[in-house]
């Protein structure tokens, strides 16, 4: 396979040269801008005028005019021509000389005084192109003499040479090449790598000069290209190591060059083009009679013993695309990137972008995903122009044209493709590992709705599983263009999520009922209605919620209600006014029990309203089940449970209203005493406890509970009041035989009671209550525990009462000690008033804790009535 | 193959020798490509950048025959470690490293390493033979074992060298023992004047390999890559050192003294 890097263009015609003259062959060439000069076997130096020449259609050619031609007057070859521009000098080799020559009118520069302009025994020369000496004004040249086993430095002028350095070599050196301080000699059996400036020597490796002819030619900063043994062109830098694999040229090269990328080879009949990037031959071109091969300043100049050629490389890109033609992706690649320094920077990015793209459309054509996705990446590929491949997934409001020149030659993928539905998955698996990798970079910046639209096609198509995700999450479908799509493959569940993600809560709402009731198929969900239950409880608009609570209360009312029990209380949730919630449950009655259950029970409200609701719900619940024969006794007891817990706990209920409605039956006597006991009316409720339910047990516990809260005199009336009940022997509208029989039950009721409950009882009432033909023995656990309790409340208060005596003590000593000073009373002392001393201890003090007789205080306060009130304070101190 | 990586100067060299039709491109391919495939003739050489951790390691693959001789003391100059292949199966390529190639690694760094490779294992030994890469794709493999009927017939009745006879003048094909390379590995210490003590063991430097069924190769490119870390090291600090001035660093010196 082969590569066209580059065309032969015809530079100077053989006419134009020698006419003619068959005998005339040219021998060396240089090229200095559009100057060209020809060196000739009969001692001619012509010169040219090259111009370049571009047709309309883009074909290159060149138009040489010929200036002057000079003969030199030494009836040999000029074996070789340099021209050193600055000095506007050719320096000539010829018969042996190096002598220079104007460039202008070829005139032999003659000799300046003081120095030759002559250097006499060369066999080759070459110019330094990297001179480490910086004067502009002057060449350096190594030079290659017949004087045996030398290599000579010189320093041309304008108008002189000079001899730097001489430099001995183990070998007669054949052919040079200099670069810095660096000579790189053929020599008879080797090559090698010579420092002229510290003598240093590097062999590189034998190679034999007189089989085959050496190429020493530099390609760049201290780095040569060498014919090698075996036909090969070998890389050696200064060091004398190889950086470059070696290319394979034929065994016969004349000349070699390097025009980056390639190297370029001369042998009798071709022109070889090597890749130095992988060694691989790219381009031969048949070239019969080659003589000459060099390059001047990039150019490439070929000359066959008649005529001049120039060697020109195609644009880069022109290359590069003839590579992706073939499918040759990773050479087009290499080349593009070996290129990167011989093209500005953002053109170069340019390029590589899309010689990448196309490499990985070429990749992707071959079902190549990996590498494809590679260089889709590396060439930050529009993400639009891989689905555009793919039919109608686009969606319409995409403003994406493909780019032009398109990156591949697919129309879509069917024609990709070519009816291979295996190979069609296989890109469209491709495409969903893609656009979900791009998704989340910056790749599908601009263009995410085509990307997520693409997705969300693709998904519902495979039948994915990250449809879901897609849609639950951020995304940009675009739902004109989703929605066929979806409804296409029965995904209406999807279709419910896009739409809920569009804000279109009750479309997505319609769709689903319409799932669950049946009418429309998808089975992405089993559990779509509890779906549907937990929407509507999170859901934002109470319309909605009233819309379709009937919808989902019919279906199931005990997770229906969800949607008014479980929704969140937040600020993006207004709250339902549950009036509004129980006028809407009205015909559901199970729900509205559920929903005053919550009410009431969880969420505690305390409304009347709601309570007696509630309670009428228990209570009509109850009074169907005691309807049907036989009733469910489980059922039964679980309802009237609940009423009776409702009935206790709450004291809101209206429980007139309650009572009113359960006076027809008969079963519900527990609950009655319940609400009596509410009512406060005690006895009623414990006439019922105790004569028509007979559970007694049932009365106690009703006299704790209704007393729970209150004070023990509550207490203790209320179970005066059920020992009153028990005792009562003649309760109204019973006749004899009963009573008879039930008052043995009765009085053991109040034995139990009494024995029970001892401490609440008042003992000498009881005491007073109890016929007199009890026995002791009878009641001697509560005797015990009322006398116990009797003795224990003597002895208690009469602690009590010692206690506070010591506490008041206590105070007092307290007080005085606040008083600080104590008033000193003596028999010596006189009194204020009197002036007498003091005979007995009782004493008034004035104010200021002077001490007076108190018959002294007496009088005084009896003469002066203003005084009165003083004294009256004085007196309570 | 080519990649961008190619376009990055290495930091140090790891070379291939060896006799013609040992395998060294195999070996190359099996560890790059973790695959096994027909190659042609190596002409002249070629060369693989291997990233290894931060570092770029430059594979040479040179050519065995005779007549590349003479290019393989520069392919070894400044090399970091040098792989002596062999093929198990001919004792002549064993006898050949040391005739032969040996001396062109005069040229490579003093404190080259050396392996001693013996490739085509699976031919011998049956732990080899039942190596399965995990980079090789099944598919491959089918092929693999048709392709490799040739290469068999090779070792029974081997092509005869381009070149004119091997210098003995005699071509040996018995095979190699593992002994033969622990001996090898001997001499060519002894060769380099360097103290088998202080120097890397045999058991560690002599390898057998199989490029047809990956046996060994992972493990004996990586172990002379975790071998030749130091000598990355030492040339990096090397560069460091030297006397040419960093004008980055040098802003950010001088940005420091200034805010002072």
């Amino acid at each position: 396979m082969s590569v066209k890097a580059f065309e032969l263009v015809p530079a100077v015609e053989r006419d134009l040269l020698m006419g003619d003259k068959a005998r005339i062959n040219i021998e060396c060439i240089e090229c200095c801008g559009k100057h060209l000069y020809v060196g000739t076997n009969d001692c001619f130096i012509h010169h040219f005028l090259m111009d370049e020449v571009t047709s309309s259609k883009g074909k290159l050619s060149y138009s040489a005019q010929k200036l002057l031609h000079k003969y030199l007057g030494l009836k040999k070859a000029v074996a070789e021509l340099r021209a050193a521009s600055a000095l506007e000098r050719l320096i000539v080799l010829c018969d042996g000389i190096v002598f220079l020559v104007d460039m202008v009118t070829l005139e032999t520069v003659p000799s300046a005084a003081g120095g030759g302009a002559k250097i006499r025994g060369v066999t080759a020369f070459c110019i330094n192109e990297n001179p480490v000496n910086g004067d502009p004004f002057c060449v350096e040249i190594g030079v290659l003499s017949s004087k045996r086993r030398t290599v000579q430095i010189y320093m041309v002028y304008e108008d002189r040479v000079q001899l730097v350095k001489e430099l001995t070599t183990p070998e007669q050196p054949c052919a040079v090449s200099v670069d810095g301080y660096f000579l790189c000699l053929a020599l008879t059996t080797q090559y090698m790598i010579l420092n002229y400036n510290t003598g240093a020597s590097q062999d590189l490796f034998p190679y034999n000069s007189e089989e085959r002819t050496p190429i020493v030619k530099r390609i760049g900063r201290e780095e040569f290209l060498l014919a090698a043994p075996g036909g090969l062109g070998m890389f050696a830098n200064a060091e004398g190591v190889s950086q470059r694999a070696p290319v394979n040229w034929s065994e016969n090269v004349i000349g070699a060059t390097v025009c980056f990328p390639y190297v370029v080879a001369l042998d009798e009949s071709f022109i070889t083009i090597h890749s130095m990037l992988d060694q691989q031959l790219k381009q031969t071109l048949s070239f019969r009679d080659g003589h000459i091969l060099q390059d001047f300043e990039g150019k490439v100049i070929l000359a066959s013993t008649k005529a001049v050629y120039v060697l020109v490389p195609l644009p880069l890109e022109r290359q590069i695309q003839d590579l992706l033609a073939s499918h040759r992706v990773e050479e087009a690649l290499t080349l593009t990137e070996g290129a990167q320094r011989n093209i500005p920077k953002d053109k170069f990015q340019i390029l590589h972008k899309r010689i990448l793209q196309q490499a990985g459309f070429i990749q992707f054509g071959q079902l190549q995903f990996q590498d494809a996705k590679e260089h889709f990446r590396k060439g930050q590929l529009d993400v639009r122009e891989l689905i555009s491949l793919y039919p109608l997934l686009l969606p319409a409001s995409s403003s994406f044209t493909r780019c032009h020149p398109p990156l591949h030659e697919f129309a879509d993928l069917n024609h990709l493709a070519q009816g291979d539905q295996d190979k069609v998955l296989r890109c469209k698996k491709f495409l969903i590992s893609y656009l979900g990798e791009a998704r989340s970079t910056e790749v599908a910046n601009g263009c995410r709705e085509d990307v997520d639209t693409a997705l969300l096609k693709l998904y519902a198509e495979l039948d994915h599983e990250s449809l879901l995700d897609l849609l639950a999450s951020e995304n940009a479908c675009v739902l004109q263009d989703s929605v066929p799509w979806l409804e296409k493959y029965h995904k209406y569940f999807a279709l419910g999520l896009l739409y809920h993600y569009n804000g279109q809560d009750s479309a997505a709402l319609q769709l689903w009922i319409q799932v669950v009731d049946g009418s429309l198929q998808d089975s992405t969900r089993s559990d779509l209605y509890e779906y549907i239950v937990d929407f509507l409880c999170s859901c934002s608009s109470p319309d909605l919620v009233w819309k379709y609570a009937g919808w989902v209360l019919q279906k199931d009312p005990t997770k229906g209600i969800h949607i008014f029990t479980k929704r969140p209380v937040s600020k993006d949730h207004p709250e339902l006014r549950p009036e509004d919630v129980i006028a809407c449950l009205e015909k559901h009655s199970q729900a509205l029990l559920l929903y005053l259950e919550h009410l009431v029970l969880e969420k505690k409200i305390e409304k009347e309203k709601l309570h007696t609701q509630l309670a009428v719900l228990y209570l009509e619940r109850v009074v169907s089940l005691l309807s049907k024969s036989p009733p469910d006794e489980e059922l039964l007891t679980r309802a009237r449970d609940r009423l009776q817990a409702l009935l206790r706990e709450s004291n809101l209920y209206r429980a007139q209203y309650l009572l009113g409605k359960m006076e027809k039956y008969e079963q519900l006597l527990l609950e009655r005493a319940t609400l009596h006991g509410k009512l406060e009316e005690h006895d009623k409720a414990l006439h019922i406890l105790v004569h028509k339910l007979r559970d007694f047990s049932s009365a106690e516990a009703f006299c704790l509970w209704a007393s729970s809260s209150r004070d023990s005199e509550y207490k203790q009336h209320l179970f005066h009041l059920l020992l009153g009940v028990y005792l009562d022997r003649n309760p109204s509208g019973k006749s004899q035989a009963t009573v008879k029989s039930g008052s043995v039950d009765l009085e053991m009721a109040a034995v139990d009671l009494l024995n029970r409950h001892g401490e609440v009882f008042d003992a000498v009432r009881v005491l007073r209550m109890l016929p007199d033909d009890w026995s002791m023995q009878l009641l001697r656990p509560f005797l015990g525990r009322a006398l116990r309790a009797s003795m224990h409340a003597s002895r208690t208060s009469r602690i009590t009462l010692g206690l506070a005596h010591s506490e008041n003590l206590q105070l007092l000593h307290d007080r005085l000690k606040e008083r600080k000073k104590p008033i000193f009373v003596s028999a010596k002392k006189g009194c204020h008033l009197c002036h007498n001393t003091f005979s007995e201890p009782d004493v008034v003090c004035l104010p200021g804790g002077v001490p007076v007789h108190s018959h002294c205080v007496a009088q005084r306060v009896r003469d002066s009535p203003t005084k009165r009130q003083l004294t009256n304070s004085s007196n309570h101190t | 193959m080519p990649e961008v990586s190619k376009m990055k100067k290495p930091d140090v060299k790891v070379v291939l020798l060896g006799d013609m039709n040992v395998g060294k491109t195999s070996l190359l391919h099996r560890y790059t490509e973790r695959k096994f495939r027909d190659t042609i003739s190596t002409v002249g050489g070629a060369f693989f950048l291997k990233q290894w951790g931060p570092y770029n390691i430059s594979i040479w693959d040179t050519a065995g025959r005779e007549q590349f001789h003479g290019l393989g003391s520069m392919y070894c100059r400044g090399a970091a470690a040098v792989i002596l292949t062999y093929d198990v199966t001919n004792w002549q390529s064993l006898a050949e490293l040391e005739e032969r190639f040996l001396s062109l690694t005069d040229t490579a760094n003093h404190d080259c390493i050396y392996a001693v490779v013996g490739n085509k294992a699976d031919l011998i030994d049956p732990k080899a033979q039942m190596f399965q890469d995990s980079g090789g794709e099944p598919e491959d493999r089918t092929e693999l074992e048709k392709d490799r009927t040739e290469p068999q017939v090779l070792s029974s009745c081997p092509t005869p060298p381009a070149s004119p006879a091997s210098p003995s003048g005699m071509i040996l094909h018995k095979p190699v023992t593992h002994e033969d390379a622990v001996a090898l590995y001997g001499r060519i210490l002894r060769y380099k004047g360097l103290e088998e003590k202080s120097s890397l063991p045999a058991e560690k430097m002599c390898f057998e390999t199989s490029a047809k069924t990956g046996y060994n190769v992972d493990t004996l490119f990586e172990t002379l890559f975790d071998l030749v870390l130091p000598s990355i090291l030492r040339k990096r600090n090397e560069n460091q050192a030297s006397p040419t001035v960093d004008l980055e660093e040098c802003r950010g010196k001088r940005a420091r003294t200034s805010c002072c």
